[in-house]
């Protein structure tokens, strides 16, 4: 391989990772757009995705076989269901929460992050559940690069999905809704909207990228476990301050980036894999240094 | 009145309290069990454990130790974590137990030699073999399993057999898995050939896209992954999936039968370096059966070693005649040859096995096979 194929290769792999980073970087952002909250139990709704989608494929993979239809059945599934589930916690954890001071908040989602954490513990008896499904390794070359199929179903599918969600933010008028409750809630009320409910719809949506992400990456690698949501939790983290957090298509072109950055980071010269992350959060830190609005965020008075 | 009714109440209670020590000779002897019954090495460490309660069952059946005294299992949950292991050790400690059989991450075990070398605890390490356990080891210790040199001898022997020249190795940072992997890169290069990568991942991570380009682009014939199975699946299978031709090999913490779930097709083919498991051992014929019965499910790699493990320590207790930490101690490194289920026993003057036992494994239709070249 010479170093161009190298190069994309790493550029491809970089896209099809920055795809999963960014689905979950979405949540993120809309729902520190609306409520102004970091939501740390986002990456566990990522892992209840997973497990919800692998619940979802055992059910429908009798008529529908575990190929791609079955799991992006189960992957509707899933998201509808953790859709709900992030509703519900927002509706019983933040809602009456929202008037508190902002810290107090913010340990409301750690202690949330944690009950989902330790529920799917329990629940599974923290071991590895192996999701199977009838996908192949198949794939072709096109010089001495290597795409599979799966790779582009599943970033054809985030870019519809993202796709989606600009349309729905832009387009529609919950979309306008949710923008106006994003700029300033009082006035929002004033002109009659239902704010409330304008945060549940982000809530869900948010909650159902992330469940179709969590889905898409069992089925994708594998296996799933209780705390596959940290670390992509961090990441996305991450990739929506990149991105300049609060804004949307931010979220998504942090979340490349950082997949990029990864991707690349592992064959800096000289340098072995171990230092991938640490190249990766000092990325972040340098951002929050020198534009702490991130690339497409907009400047803001009030910030965590 | 309040008072007198307290004061019935704490009577009351030293009674219930001081009741059995009357009997303290047929007291049960407690022996702690630290294994890692949750988080990603949960899979062995309730196959280990019940491996262990198999053979504190037929001990006690036999008529228990000391004359009579029946063992008393208190298990310790180390989740293959330094942190919690350490938690494990000092409730293990403080609860007084006489002696511990246990220990499977390397990592997670490696703090606790000084929580029970301070107490003064015996402990039979049955799975943990990095090299890294010897010099921290207080001397109250014993490793009953081949430590991480002998297992890069092993490695070693088996690729040069192979006829592999450019060797890529992956490990994942804790103290079993990079041990294993500078053992393997030091004797590898030793011998005059290539280390063509020498690769490190996080724990937890899930896409391995970049890594198997730069080991694809390194040149590598085979790949040597020294730690853990569920990201090794992981890695088999992404190793495969982008078209990696070579050679894989997996170290002795991979080879469960999980590899199989969670790497699919992939892991057809791959080799493993495993301590005898028991179905390679002839010793071991009625300890499965008798395992599959009771807990319905075949035993796990260290299954024979936590079951020697604890027959060991029973021995050594008998021996000593004593629960005293000292006597026990002493008995244990006195071991010459005892013999359970894998193979005989007895320890260099460091307290590790005085022999390799490491062999070949094959994946074969979802299952492992012992491999002959």
């Amino acid at each position: 391989m010479t170093w161009y194929d190298s190069f994309l290769q790493q550029l491809v792999d970089g896209l099809v990772l920055g795809s999963f980073y960014a689905l979950v970087a979405l949540g993120y952002t809309m729902v520190f757009g609306v409520i102004k909250l970091l939501n740390f139990a986002h990456g566990d709704l990522y892992m209840t995705g997973a497990f919800v989608g692998f619940g979802g494929l055992s059910l429908v993979s009798g008529f529908l076989g575990a190929g791609w239809l079955g799991i992006f059945v189960a992957m509707l599934l899933a998201m509808l269901a953790v859709g709900c589930l992030g509703v519900v916690i927002e509706r019983v954890a933040y809602h009456p929460m929202l008037g508190a001071p902002r810290l107090s908040i913010l340990i409301t989602a750690l202690a949330v992050s944690l009950v989902l954490q330790n529920a799917a513990l329990a629940l599974t008896g923290g071991q590895y559940t192996a999701f199977r499904t009838e996908l192949g390794f198949g794939g072709f070359n096109l010089g001495n690069l290597f795409l599979s199929y799966n790779q582009i179903v599943l970033v054809a599918t985030a870019g519809v999905l993202m796709i989606g969600l600009e349309l729905f933010v832009s387009k529609t008028l919950y979309g306008r809704a949710m923008r106006a409750v994003s700029i300033d809630k009082d006035m929002c009320r004033m002109m009659g909207i239902n704010v409330s409910a304008v945060i549940a719809v982000t809530f869900f949506i948010g909650s159902g990228l992330a469940a179709a992400a969590g889905t898409m990456a069992g089925a994708y690698y594998g296996s799933i476990w209780y705390f596959m949501g940290f670390l992509i939790g961090l990441k996305a983290f991450t990739a929506a301050v990149i991105g300049g957090i609060g804004s949307i298509p931010g979220a998504m072109l942090g979340g490349l980036i950082l997949g990029l950055l990864e991707s690349f980071g592992t064959h800096i010269p000289f340098i072995g894999s171990e230092w991938k992350d640490v190249f990766t959060f000092s990325i972040l830190i340098l951002v929050l240094v020198f534009k702490p609005t991130g690339l497409l965020g907009k400047s803001e008075v009030e910030r965590m | 009145m309040g008072n007198f009714l307290k004061w019935v109440a704490s009577a009351a209670l030293v009674n219930v309290a001081i009741g059995p020590l009357a009997l303290a000779q047929d007291d049960p002897i407690t022996l702690g069990v630290q294994v890692p019954t949750t988080g990603s090495e949960a899979t062995y460490g309730k196959d280990m454990f019940n491996a262990i309660s198999l053979a504190a069952d037929e001990i006690n059946a036999d008529g228990g130790l000391l004359g009579g005294r029946q063992i008393e299992l208190v298990s310790g949950d180390s989740a293959c974590d330094p942190q919690q292991s350490v938690n494990a050790a000092s409730r293990l400690a403080s609860l007084e137990v006489v002696g511990v059989v246990g220990g499977y991450c390397s990592g997670a075990t490696q703090p606790t030699l000084k929580v029970y070398g301070d107490a003064n605890i015996p402990f039979v390490i049955v799975a943990a073999n990095s090299t890294q356990l010897i010099p921290a080891n207080p001397g109250n210790a014993v490793m009953i399993n081949s430590t991480g040199n002998d297992q890069a001898k092993t490695a070693l022997d088996f690729f040069e057999g192979e006829e592999i020249e450019k060797l890529a190795i992956v490990n994942q940072g804790d103290a079993y898995s990079q041990d294993l992997a500078n053992l393997t890169r030091d004797a590898w290069s030793e011998a005059g050939h290539t280390v063509s990568a020498f690769e490190y991942v996080n724990k937890g991570e899930q896409d391995f896209s970049a890594l198997v380009n730069k080991i694809r682009s390194s040149g590598a014939d085979a790949v040597f992954w020294t730690a853990y199975y569920a990201d090794g699946g992981l890695l088999i299978r992404q190793l495969r999936q982008r078209g990696f031709q070579g050679l894989i090999a997996v170290g002795d913490g991979s080879n469960s039968p999980k590899l199989f779930d969670i790497a699919g097709q992939a892991a057809e083919g791959v080799f493993a370096f495993s301590n005898p498991t028991a179905d390679f051992l002839p010793a071991a014929q009625q300890f499965i059966s008798d395992y599959n019965a009771q807990f319905d499910n075949s035993p796990g790699p260290y299954a024979p070693l936590a079951y020697d493990g604890l027959q060991l320590m029973a021995w050594a207790i008998d021996k000593a005649g004593t629960t005293d930490g000292d006597a026990i101690i002493s008995a244990l490194n006195s071991a010459d040859g005892q013999e359970w289920l894998a193979g005989p026993v007895a320890f260099t003057p460091e307290h590790t096995l005085s022999r390799s036992n490491f062999v070949v494994l094959e994946g074969q239709d979802g299952n492992w096979t012992r491999y002959e070249p």
